[in-house]
């Protein structure tokens, strides 16, 4: 079993700001939501790292925050975990095949490879259980710019 | 004077370890440590849970040295940019030469010390500044 850091924290209700701002974050991250206030990703230096700095971000603003390391109690539990995060990847993925399919070989072609490329990079960084879908959705990117060179 | 961090360091540290070399204490001395606990009473701490010196509102560790030592030189501003983006790559900057640096600094750290990785990116932070110095002074991109 994956070992995994989680993030228990408790923001007051107002003001909203930083609740959305750690929100937005936790999303950036790709973190498994565990439960209420419980965020978690596979444990490495740069997670762990990732979440202490988010710990600090809740203190500042009058919350509460513990960093934790676990194991998760039984592995189907893990398995559920992973699906989700992979789940959430795999339509980000999705999305970016239609996008590439959809945008032809024309000149704002060329914007949208760059902005695919770019999205590309944020998805796979929080991709920790990767699948044939990002394959498909990085060979869908490569085959946009065969596209857009050739027609260039 | 003695400066404590953890180990492992990637791009934040030790671009605040050059900094610090740099602009502030010449004669700095880094140790390493594995808990906020074992600093040293003698040694200040930065990039740690709990230290002035780190991350704070959204700011990198090197951010905040420059914010605290009132550091305004443009080009490092320009630094602080390109590192808060390896270290942090929330987007807040348009900085490219991040992933990079951060790809760099990463290897660097898998194959050596971290008394060697502070030693061996030194020249490279030296030539990140002697570059951006060079476009505020051209205000365009150095040939």
């Amino acid at each position: 079993m994956t070992r995994w850091v989680l993030l228990a924290y408790r923001l007051p209700r107002e003001p909203s700001t930083p609740r959305i701002t750690l929100w937005r974050q936790l999303r950036r991250l790709g973190v498994a939501q565990v439960a209420d206030g419980v965020a978690a990703l596979p444990l490495d230096a740069r997670t762990r790292e990732q979440l202490e700095w988010l710990a600090e971000e809740v203190v500042e603003h009058g919350g509460e925050a513990t960093i934790w390391l676990a194991e998760p109690g039984a592995v189907a539990q893990e398995r559920a975990l992973a699906r989700a995060m992979a789940g959430s990847a795999a339509r980000d993925y999705q999305r970016v095949i239609d996008e590439a399919a959809a945008a032809g070989s024309s000149q704002s072609a060329r914007r949208t490879l760059s902005r695919l490329r770019r999205e590309l990079r944020r998805i796979s960084s929080r991709d920790f259980f990767p699948s044939a879908i990002g394959d498909r959705a990085r060979s869908a990117v490569e085959s946009l710019s065969e596209r857009v060179e050739a027609a260039s | 004077m003695r400066w404590a961090t953890r180990r492992g360091c990637h791009v934040d540290r030790a671009a605040c370890a050059w900094l610090i070399r740099r602009f502030i204490d010449p004669a700095a001395a880094f140790l390493f440590v594995d808990d906020p606990d074992e600093v040293p009473p003698d040694a200040t701490a930065f990039d740690m849970r709990g230290a002035e010196l780190s991350h704070h509102a959204g700011d990198c560790s090197f951010e905040t040295f420059l914010r605290h030592y009132g550091l305004r030189d443009p080009a490092l501003a320009e630094i602080g940019r390109v590192v808060h983006e390896a270290d942090l790559a929330d987007e807040r900057y348009d900085a490219p030469e991040a992933a990079g640096l951060d790809v760099l600094v990463r290897g660097l750290s898998m194959t050596l010390d971290d008394d060697h990785v502070l030693e061996i990116s030194r020249p490279l932070f030296d030539g990140l500044y002697a570059f951006k110095q060079r476009a505020q002074m051209l205000g365009r991109e150095p040939a």
